[in-house]
Formats: structure tokens, sequence, C-alpha cells
């Protein structure tokens, strides 16, 4: 009953940010320079073509007429129609958003395993060669951005040891499978596509590293830490002076509180995953932050307010579902209490 | 070996195993390139470099260019004009299918220029103010009735591709903002093609890759044959990153690169083994376009002292092997004047004219703001150079790094246009006519075509008296009178004429744009038609 009261709560809260988020996105997107219809249609295209053009998009009514339009026109599923794809901004999305959150699923269990692991790896063999190593490490994935680190990987693996693909989802030869779901892996295996699931997953190998790379090594940071802080903790050592066995203090006793703020940090690094534009373009990725990059360079007015409403729904969500985890795992968190330190 | 060690080596293994098995690679002739997107094939809406290349591989042309862009039969194997230039008939060749079987006819030809230019976008432009009616008269002839007489009207058809009217129609929906045209079938040509060209759409992931495969009952025209070497799938992709470029070229995942990679991209990719480097012109030039109506340079003589005063052997090495260009035309396109002045920087007579401005004397009060393009790298080197070379006389530059978007914006305004704006052009249509018609014309003054704000009813005129004359020496003649006039107007500083420059596999294909012979214009000089792939030494390569 609590959660439920909990998860009500929220979503109203999100539903009165995401319209603010609408509203001052909807405004910047038409105070940027330029005249979206002239752009859309070339120099050359007549006068009456882009006027008509403008006139479709209620760009010559005022600001809060025009929201109005496009507010009834969300409300309805109808996005508009994006002036670089000339066609339906859901039928846009609904096209590219799968292919994002798959890339986005494979770099969260990348980064959410290999980070995890790490930062226990490190945090276990706190000061010595092993912890050093990983911090080190840590560091320069924190520091480094995604694309250098994209970059580094085509030239590696692609261009010096040509044993992985570079570009676009699957392979050059292959038709892609009866689309399920749009993401490919999952579509794969749903239709028994082995070969192709395989395939595929070679495909997203580079793209899903170079994402995870910053989150990975942020989470490996906040593992130790937290880790090494609990370790020192008068609970573990009364567990240890019952002679339990190191494993059983770290699997069982100090794994999980250890994990809340990086279930927190990972949250927010798997919702920015709208930052992959760099990525998706240097590997040919067809997905949704490379899509809204686009639109915000061409001033496409419904794609740009679009995606960036579809970033901010996944944000909320996946904050909501954060919460709820964080809470399953404290219980102090669930039953409102507060620590006694 | 402890039990972690033992664990990870056997995840190693399996891995391994299960990524070594993957569905089987390429085979056929391929052909594969990178491209910038986005790419509309619907002949109605495309019209830039992408959409022009894959225009002309899935639908044909009334008329096809030669080598020398002179008109060659291709749909039409006659025609004719009318003693006033105002009726232009075609004599269709019978016989001709689209890609879905049926025949091509005179009525397909009426509903696609039709449709162009109700729709109003793409290369509309070319036709929608001259063309008043267009009438199958009958099966196999339609007629083209236009407003006034347009001599180049031939050079245009270029850009018309012919649709099938019946698929179209069969793909309409409504309602549309096209009355009862619906949506002209806009939604259905973004992904399909209804052409009759040499190759169909296979696939179009759009934002990822354009895939054509060939067309096996292509109609063969006399000229523009598919040659039995020619790749039986063309793969279009959008991206023009250049580490992606460069590691394709290397695996041999790609077969020709796009013209956008900077100069140290082609250097590198040359190395590559295989690999080279070819270019061509397409008619391309870079100008400085030189604001008439702003002071100081609204005044001619400063526009001259300028023109005097750059390094024009600094600013052609910014683009390897490119020409300087001798006046508004660029000289691989007809109707260009060799003998036009072409300025070398010379100190003394920009002095000259310099001391005969009226700003010569408040030089300090005056200085020149300098707009480079911000996506485009090499302005600002343009810019930089412009900047140190104007130091040498006097005058003062402001450079400003702009982003297109607010170039595009600012210069539809004659008060917010920079004194100097930085553009690269082509032609629309392949004679000197076209670029004197957009880069000078008073209507092209509001758009990023023109910061000169020329604005001159005289000028205007003498184009279109040019553009009626429908005898080619008669007209070529007015061309080179524009030119000379322009020359002495000096409203533009004419830089360099590009070289269109792509990186390609020397070792296994071959065309005539990878022997530097391409058809100078655009989306016809990389005409899969032409080009040869040769799948057994690429394996060769890759062993």
């Amino acid at each position: 009953m609590e959660t439920i009261k909990f998860i009500v709560k929220r979503l109203a809260y999100s539903i009165l940010v995401l319209v603010g988020l609408s509203v001052l996105m909807f405004s910047i997107a038409r105070v940027i320079p330029g005249n979206p219809a002239r752009m859309a249609l070339g120099p050359r295209a007549p006068e009456w073509t882009v006027q008509k053009l403008r006139e479709e998009m209620h760009l010559e009514d005022p600001l809060y007429i025009q929201y109005y339009y496009w507010l009834k026109g969300a409300l309805h599923g109808d996005l508009g129609m994006s002036l670089v794809t000339r066609r339906s901004v859901a039928y846009d999305i609904k096209e590219f958003f799968p292919a994002s959150l798959e890339l986005a699923l494979y770099t969260g269990i990348f980064m959410g395993i290999v980070g995890i692991v790490l930062g226990v790896i490190s945090g276990w063999h706190n000061n010595t060669w092993i912890d050093n190593s990983v911090r080190i490490v840590s560091y320069i994935g924190i520091i480094t951005p995604s694309f250098v680190f994209a970059i580094f990987f085509v030239l590696i693996f692609g261009y010096i040891l040509q044993v992985l693909p570079t570009m676009g989802r699957i392979p050059l030869s292959v038709t892609p499978p009866p689309r399920i779901t749009g993401m490919i892996t999952f579509d794969a295996l749903i239709t028994g596509n082995f070969a192709l699931f395989f395939g595929t997953l070679k495909h997203l190998l580079l793209p899903a590293i170079s994402l995870a790379m910053g989150p990975m090594s942020q989470e490996a940071r906040i593992t130790r830490t937290t880790l090494a802080g609990n370790m020192s903790k008068d609970y573990v050592a009364a567990e240890r002076s019952c002679g339990l066995p190191e494993r059983t203090i770290m699997f069982k006793y100090l794994l999980k509180p250890s994990l809340i703020p990086t279930i927190s940090i990972y949250a927010l690094d798997f919702a920015a995953m709208g930052n992959a534009f760099v990525v998706e373009l240097i590997f040919n990725w067809p997905g949704l932050s490379r899509y809204g990059m686009n639109a915000m360079l061409r001033k496409d007015l419904n794609a740009t307010v679009a995606v960036v409403m579809v970033y901010g729904i996944l944000f909320m969500v996946v904050n909501i579902i954060v919460d709820l985890v964080v809470g399953f795992l404290d219980p102090r968190i669930r039953l409102g209490t507060k620590s006694r330190e | 070996m402890n039990k972690i060690t033992k664990t990870l080596l056997i995840s190693l293994f399996i891995v391994g195993t299960l990524f070594s098995w993957g569905p089987a690679g390429v085979s056929g002739r391929l052909l594969r390139g990178t491209w910038a997107w986005p790419t509309y094939i619907d002949p109605a809406v495309g019209s830039d470099f992408s959409s022009s290349i894959a225009l002309i591989h899935l639908y044909d042309p009334l008329i096809y260019p030669d080598r020398e862009m002179n008109p060659q039969p291709h749909v039409a194997k006659s025609w004719e004009v009318s003693a006033d230039g105002k009726t232009w008939t075609f004599y269709l060749r019978p016989g001709i299918k689209f890609h879905n079987g049926s025949e091509l006819t005179a009525q397909d030809i009426k509903f696609s220029m039709d449709r162009l230019t109700t729709i109003g976008e793409g290369y509309a432009f070319l036709f929608a103010e001259r063309v008043t009616n267009t009438e199958a008269s009958d099966k196999y002839t339609v007629v083209f009735h236009l407003k006034e007489p347009f001599a180049p009207f031939l050079g245009a058809l270029y850009r018309f591709f012919i649709v099938n009217k019946d698929l179209v129609m069969a793909n309409i929906k409504r309602p549309g903002p096209y009355g009862e045209m619906g949506n002209y079938g806009k939604q259905y040509l973004l992904t399909h093609d209804a052409g009759s060209g040499p190759y169909m759409v296979k696939k179009f992931a759009f934002e990822e890759y354009l895939l054509m495969t060939k067309n096996q009952n292509y109609w063969q025209p006399e000229y523009a044959q598919v040659n039995p070497f020619a790749p039986d799938e063309v793969k279009m992709y959008g991206t023009t990153e250049p580490i992606t470029v460069r590691t394709m070229m290397a695996r041999r995942e790609l077969e020709f690169s796009d013209t956008w990679q900077s100069e140290e991209a082609f250097e590198a990719l040359d190395k590559i083994k295989g690999v080279d480097i070819t270019q061509y012109s397409t008619g391309n030039e870079w100008y400085l376009m030189l604001h008439t109506r702003k002071a100081p340079t609204d005044c001619i003589h400063f526009r001259k002292a300028i023109a005097w005063a750059l390094d024009y052997k600094t600013l052609t090495k910014f683009f390897p092997d490119c020409p300087q260009a001798r006046g508004p035309v660029p000289q691989t396109l007809p109707g260009a004047d060799p003998t036009l002045l072409q300025y070398h920087r010379d100190l003394d007579k920009a002095m000259t004219e310099l001391k005969q401005s009226k700003y010569y004397e408040q030089l300090e009060k005056y200085s020149l703001e300098f707009h480079w393009n911000g996506d485009v790298p090499v302005t600002e080197k343009v810019a930089l150079l412009f900047m140190s070379n104007m130091a040498d006389i006097g005058i003062n530059v402001k450079i400003v790094k702009t982003p297109w978007l607010s170039i595009v914006e600012e210069s539809a305004r004659m008060h917010t246009s920079p004194n100097i704006a930085i553009i690269n052009d082509a032609p629309q249509y392949p004679e000197a006519g076209s670029l004197l018609e957009s880069r000078y014309k008073s209507d092209s003054a509001p758009t990023w075509e023109q910061n000169e704000w020329l604005l001159d009813p005289e000028y205007d005129t003498m184009v279109d008296d040019a553009l009626k004359t429908i005898d080619q020496k008669e007209r070529f003649a007015k061309y080179s009178k524009i030119q000379h006039d322009i020359m002495d107007l000096c409203p533009s500083i004419f830089m360099v004429e590009l070289l269109m420059k792509h990186a390609y596999q020397a070792t296994y294909m071959d065309g005539p744009a990878f022997r530097g012979e391409a058809t100078p214009f655009m989306g016809y000089d990389l005409d899969s038609r032409f080009i040869k792939v040769y799948p057994e030494k690429q394996a060769e390569l890759l062993k």
C-alpha cells in the first residue's frame, strides 16, 4: 500500500516535470534562429511552398497557440511531422528507439556487471596493487569521453586487428528478422535465429563497451569506496570475531548495503544514454540519440521536442524504479526510519 | 590452476566460439559507399548529393548527359523545340518497363511533372515557374509548354525523373495537403521507388543505409548502358565519420568514400594498400561574397583592393589540387569565359584601388565582418588568411564563427548579412547561366546563395535575356558579357574551383569517375551502370 502510494505520488510529480520540460523545449526549439520550413525545403524552393509548410506547422501562430496544437496532437499520439525524415515523428520514434534501447540494455548489463565486479575486487583487496590498478583504470574511464573510447576501439579492433565489426546493427548480407520488439537480438532469439543473434551481438560489442566505460568506472569507484567504508564498521568486526568466513561477510552482509549508492548512480547513467549520439554516429547506429542530434542541427522542431520528451520519460521511469530497488535493499528507507549513525 | 582462473578460461573459450558463429559473408558484385544523410529517393523531394545519386540509379530521365554534358537520347529518342522556344516536344521510346512491369508512357511523364511542380520541393524550382502545362499528346509523345523560352531546358531535364503514375496513385493517402491528390504518394516514395532505372530499392533503413539491387530487366539505352561488370547491389551508407570510413576501406567493406572527408583523412586513406584517390570537377566553386550595400564593401574600389590583396597561392593550398577560380563560373561549365581576369596578389594594385575608395581615410572606423561557416573547418583557415592579408593594406577584419543555421538566417535580411560570407555553390543545370542566375539575380538575394545583395534590375534583365536565347553560340556570348560585367563590378572573390574527391578501391574496381573522367554533374558522376567491380580481385586482396 505504501509502495503504491509512493509510486502514484512520484508519477504525479513526474507528470508536472514533464509538462514543464515540454514547455521549455518547445520554446527553446522555436527561439533558435532559422526558418525550419526554408531549411527543410532548401534555398531554391518557391516561397509559396515554404509558406504552405509554415502554415501546416502553425509557425505563423503565436507560441502558445503552437503549443496548444502540439499538446493536443501529443495527447492523441500525434507528435507532428519530422522535417528531416518527412514522416510522422511518432513513427520515427517507434523506428529508432528500439535501437537505442537495445544498445542501452547491453551497455547497462556490461557497466553493471563489470563495474560492480571491479568495485568488489578493488574494495576487497583494499590498498593493494589490485586496488590501485583498478582505481587508475577507473580514473581513466571517468575522465575520457565515450566517443574517444569509441574511436580507440574502432582503431584497435576494427582497423588494426580487424576482429569486430564497426558499423551498423547487423552483418552486411543478412536480412533482419521479423520485427517484433525492434531489438534485433531479442527478435533473433524469439525467432530462433541464433546465428543472427551472435552476429548482432558482435555489432553491439564495441558501441556498448564504449558507452559503458565511463559509467562502469564510476560504479567501480563508488562500489569500492562504499565497500571499503563499510568494511571498517562495527558489525563487520563483530562478524569476523564470530568466525564468519570473509566470503560470507562480503557477499551476504557487506555487498547489499554497499550497492545502494552504486544503484542510484547506475540508474542515472542508464537514463543518460541519450548522450550516446556521438557513439551512434561513429558506429552508424540508427538510434534515437543520433536522430535527435540531427533534428537539433536541422531545426526539426517536432522531432527535437519529441526526443527530449522520450528521454525525459525514460529518466522519470528509471528514477522511480531505482527508488523502489533502493527501498528493497535498505529497509530503513522503505520503512522511513532514520539511520542510527 | 585455481577455480576462478579455470572458470575464466572456459568462459572465454565459450564466448570466443559463440562469437565466431555468425551468418555467411558477402558474395557477388557489391558496391558500397558512404554519403552524408538524409537521402530522399522521391524525385519530387530529393535534391542534395546523396539524393541525386540515388535518383539516377532508381529512375530514368528523358535525356542523359554525356561527358561533355550534351544530351543523349534516353527515355526520349528524339525531341524538338518550337521556333519561339516555348514548346518542347519529346518522342518516347516504346517498350520501356517500370520495375513493376508496367510500360512507361507519356502519361507517366505528365504525371511526374505535375507532381513535381505541385509539391514544389526538390528540383521543382527549375520547372515550377517555367512549365505552364505538360501534355501527353499521344501514348509516346509528351509536350512541355513553357511560360517563356528557357534555352537550358534540356539541361534542366537532367534533374527530372519519371515516376510510375499507376503505382504512385495506388499508394496515395487521403486526406492530404494536395487536395484530391492527397499526399501525392510522398509517404510511399520515402522508402520505395516507382522508377524504371537500372536499380531498384531492396531495403531502405532510414538513417542507416539504402540498398539497391540491379534491375535484371533494364531496357538498356544506347548511351547509358549497364555494363556487364556493374555491381549487382549498391549500398549507400549514411555516415561520413572518418574513422569508420578508414576502417571499412582497410577491411574492404567499402568500395568508395564520400567527398566530405578532410584532407588529412584522404591522405590516410591513400596510404591504405590498394586504395587510391580520384578527383574531378562537377562545377562547384568557392566564393567570398562581398556585401555591396553595406559599408565599406559597398565601395567598388574597396572590393577591388580586397581582390588584389588576397594571397591566392596560399589559399589554393587549403584545397589541394583545386585550381584557382577565374570568374563567377567554373571553367569546366559550358559557357564559362576563359578570357576573364584572374586576380593575383599585388599589394601595389591593392593600395592603388584602396586610395580611390571613399573609406581610405577612415579605415580604422570601418572594419570588415567576415563570417565563416562553423560546420566547415576549412573556412576558418580562409578567414584567418584573409584577415592576415587585409592587415597588410591596413584593413581591419573581424572574423566570426557562424553556425550554418545562423548563416541561413542572417542572409535572409540585408542589414543582418555580414560584409563577407563564404560559400560553395554548384550549378543546377550544366551551363554558366545556372550560376549567373542563382548567384546574382535579385530573387536569390535573401538566400544563403547570395550575400552580395546586388539587386540590379539591369543584371536580371540581361540574365533573363540570355536564358531565353535558344541559339547556344549567341547565348554563350551573352553569358560572356555578363561574366565580364561581374568582373568589372567585383562583388565577389572567386576563390577555387572545387574538385570532388573520393577514395576508392583501385585494385578491384574501375569506372570513369575513378579515372577522373566522370560526367561533371552531381549524381551522374557516380552512376553505377558505368562502374565495374571485380569480386575475384577483391577475394585475392582479402586472402
